[in-house]
């Protein structure tokens, strides 16, 4: 009994945070934020059951994703057309029935191999998708895409999904839902050794398990979870375009699974939460978002490798065991380095911006946290480059510091265990 | 009565290569035999023919008179042959309990299920503890089998290659790079955990194959040239000059 509430408290943890939620950040554009937080939980989710996983770094999940959608938006429409009885929360389903199906079908070409020759397919698949989506226009709809009205289905228990807090609630719990099964799924025979096949899948084959077949029901699972966040993004925008499936929603899943972290179950979880954020907040304020999107994934990828849930997990183990003052005083020495080197890239990157790109149309002068800074004339450049340089430097000569530190906590992490 | 496991003119080239040029060879039912032979003779490349990691250009291998030549390794280790290599091959992140649960699901009939909790599985828990007090790994349960020391991996190696319950069982070079006191370890271990089943296994270290083996066969460029009682290999002139006279020379 105390171990099956064990079992459960995480889950009931996250289902109170999903209702609450929305009466701390009641705000519109909150809710809207939070509703596509819960889609693209799914997402991240689904795309690490390949790459975390099961070890197969895949270039086209956005492919299950938007199809999923879009088969779900045309279903909508038939549904609203032929007056049936379906009502919205039936439709993620059928988005997610249509990832399984694409993913049966493109997974048995995709997972005949792993590694490479696995990853460049996906890549294949996904451009055959997306270069198609602009000629079958009768189910793309070309560059305006297909739209819906969530409202003109059958009522549930009398919903109608007009109002972006009846979305919230319907995502919440169809996230629950999916986030419980993905983990579930991890603790199964299947998902052990989808393990096995990512860590060695030659051994696999010599303990009876054939490494395609577990690949591709795992493809088959991706796809389908990727088709209901599908269906839950054509149920929150009414619209559906081949942005959805094309490279860089693909891409998006892979930034969200690696900055959350790919190796612990909760990484992609964190991941969509934070990317998404950035994703709506630095498209407000800078026209470069991207570019600050790809500086931070090299980032994550050459000095967090296990992502932010794999770097905070780091600290809370030396914190668990005390250790974490030694690590105190080399990041107080960093910090400031840091933050020198941040300000003057950000400062680079948004002058250069102003001064080569087509914004300055609207003048010379960038507003930088409050600052109105004009990027035709010379000091601001010379500060900028002061400070990243500066900055850069001082952190390279004092990064050692943070080396030696960790050392000597792993010294003593390590000295505890069991020999 | 058939052959455990019976190979019949068996041929392996690569290219222009030939590496296995014909080896006939029936192991009896519960039988420990030895395949030695001087490096480069092909042992290995017979380990791979037989297990089914590649195919081999002719010839044909029998399972308890099945015919399982050129069958994927899966099909071959669900028959009841299971193999270890001769460079530790685990799941390295995993930890020691989980690569002995990953030996057994199969045998015990769980095969893909996603439907149902693996910590629930009774006889896998049973199985997959079984194993790990068999190969003395107990006190390492769940410490990830890439950072465990040689020797452990190499018990790991056996515990994963018996975990499926395989009544035959084929071992490259289990105790090669190991010092003697683990050797002793390393032969006691193979010997409890293949009580009753079928053994092969390929060896360098002699006193090794003369304390476990029934039988000897010597490869000797992709050929057997003798295949005996270990006495009477150790008397076989042929042998001598071949392989343990060249040996002592060294």
């Amino acid at each position: 009994m105390i171990a099956f509430m064990r079992l459960l408290a995480p889950w009931l943890a996250l289902a109170v945070l999903f209702a609450v939620a929305p009466h701390v950040f009641a705000s519109g554009s909150a809710m809207t934020m939070m509703s596509v937080m819960g889609t693209m939980i799914i997402y991240a989710l689904s795309y690490n059951m390949l790459l975390g996983q099961t070890g197969l770094l895949s270039f086209g999940h956005a492919v299950y994703f938007g199809l999923g959608g879009f088969v779900a938006i045309h279903a909508m429409n038939a549904v609203i057309h032929a007056k049936l009885g379906v009502p919205v929360p039936m439709i993620p389903l059928i988005g997610g029935l249509a990832g399984l199906g694409f993913g049966f079908l493109f997974g048995l070409v995709s997972t005949k191999r792993a590694g490479i020759v696995f990853s460049m397919i996906t890549l294949g698949v996904g451009e055959l998708v997306s270069s198609s989506s602009f000629i079958l226009r009768t189910f793309f709809g070309g560059e305006e895409g297909i739209t819906t009205n969530r409202s003109a289905l059958a009522p549930f228990f009398g919903h109608r999904f007009g109002p972006q807090i009846e979305v919230y609630y319907l995502i919440a719990a169809w996230c629950l839902l999916s986030v419980v099964a993905m983990y579930a799924l991890t603790r199964t025979p299947f998902g052990r050794m989808c393990n096995a096949v990512r860590d060695n899948p030659e051994r696999v084959e010599f303990v009876g398990y054939s490494p395609r077949m577990l690949r591709m029901i795992a493809f088959c699972f991706a796809g389908f979870f990727a088709g209901i966040a599908g269906g839950l993004a054509a149920i929150n925008f009414e619209i559906m375009n081949s942005e959805q499936l094309a490279a860089q929603q693909s891409s998006l899943a892979l930034f969200m699974a690696y900055i959350g972290g790919v190796s612990s179950f909760t990484g992609p979880i964190v991941g969509a939460v934070i990317v998404t954020y950035l994703q709506i907040t630095l498209s407000d304020v800078s026209s470069v978002w991207l570019l600050y999107f790809g500086l931070m994934f090299i980032g994550v990828v050459l000095y967090a490798p296990d992502g932010v849930v794999g770097w905070v997990k780091l600290h809370r183990q030396a914190a668990l065991r005390g250790q974490l003052w030694r690590l105190a005083p080399s990041y107080a020495l960093v910090t400031p380095g840091f933050v020198a080197a941040g300000l003057g890239a950000i400062m680079l990157i948004e002058l250069a911006n102003r001064q080569f790109e087509l914004v300055q149309s609207e003048g010379s002068v960038v507003r930088l946290f409050g600052i109105g800074l004009d990027a035709a004339t010379a000091p601001p450049w010379i500060v900028a480059f002061l400070l990243f340089g500066v900055g850069a430097a001082a952190v390279r000569l004092l990064w050692p510091r943070v080396g030696d530190a960790w050392g000597a906590v792993n010294e003593r992490l390590h000295s505890r265990e069991p020999a | 009565m058939t052959a455990a496991l019976s190979l019949h003119d068996l041929r392996k080239s690569f290219g222009a290569m030939s590496i296995i040029r014909g080896v006939s060879l029936d192991i009896e039912n519960g039988e420990r035999h030895a395949i030695i032979g001087p490096n480069g003779a092909g042992k290995s490349t017979l380990f791979h023919l037989t297990s089914g990691r590649i195919r081999p250009t002719s010839g044909e291998v029998s399972l308890h008179g099945e015919r399982i030549t050129g069958l994927p390794p899966f099909e071959i280790n669900r028959r009841g042959l299971s193999r270890s290599f001769q460079i530790t091959n685990i799941f390295p992140k995993l930890s020691v309990y989980e690569n002995l649960r990953c030996a057994t699901l199969w045998s015990l009939g769980h095969k893909y299920a996603f439907w149902r909790s693996i910590n629930g599985l009774r006889d896998v828990r049973e199985r997959s503890q079984w194993l790990m007090e068999q190969i003395g790994l107990t006190g390492r349960r769940d410490v990830p089998a890439g950072v465990l020391t040689y020797a452990e991996q190499r018990a790991l190696e056996i515990g994963v290659t018996i975990g499926g319950g395989a009544d035959v069982i084929m071992l490259d070079e289990p105790t090669a790079g190991m010092n003697n006191s683990e050797t002793e370890q390393a032969v006691a271990l193979i010997r409890k955990v293949t009580e009753g089943k079928t053994l092969v296994m390929v060896e360098h270290d002699m006193s090794v194959v003369f304390n476990l083996a029934d039988r000897i066969s010597v490869l000797v460029y992709g050929k057997i040239i003798a295949t005996d009682t270990p006495d009477r290999i150790r008397e076989n002139a042929e042998v001598r000059e071949a392989y343990l006279g060249q040996a002592s020379h060294q």
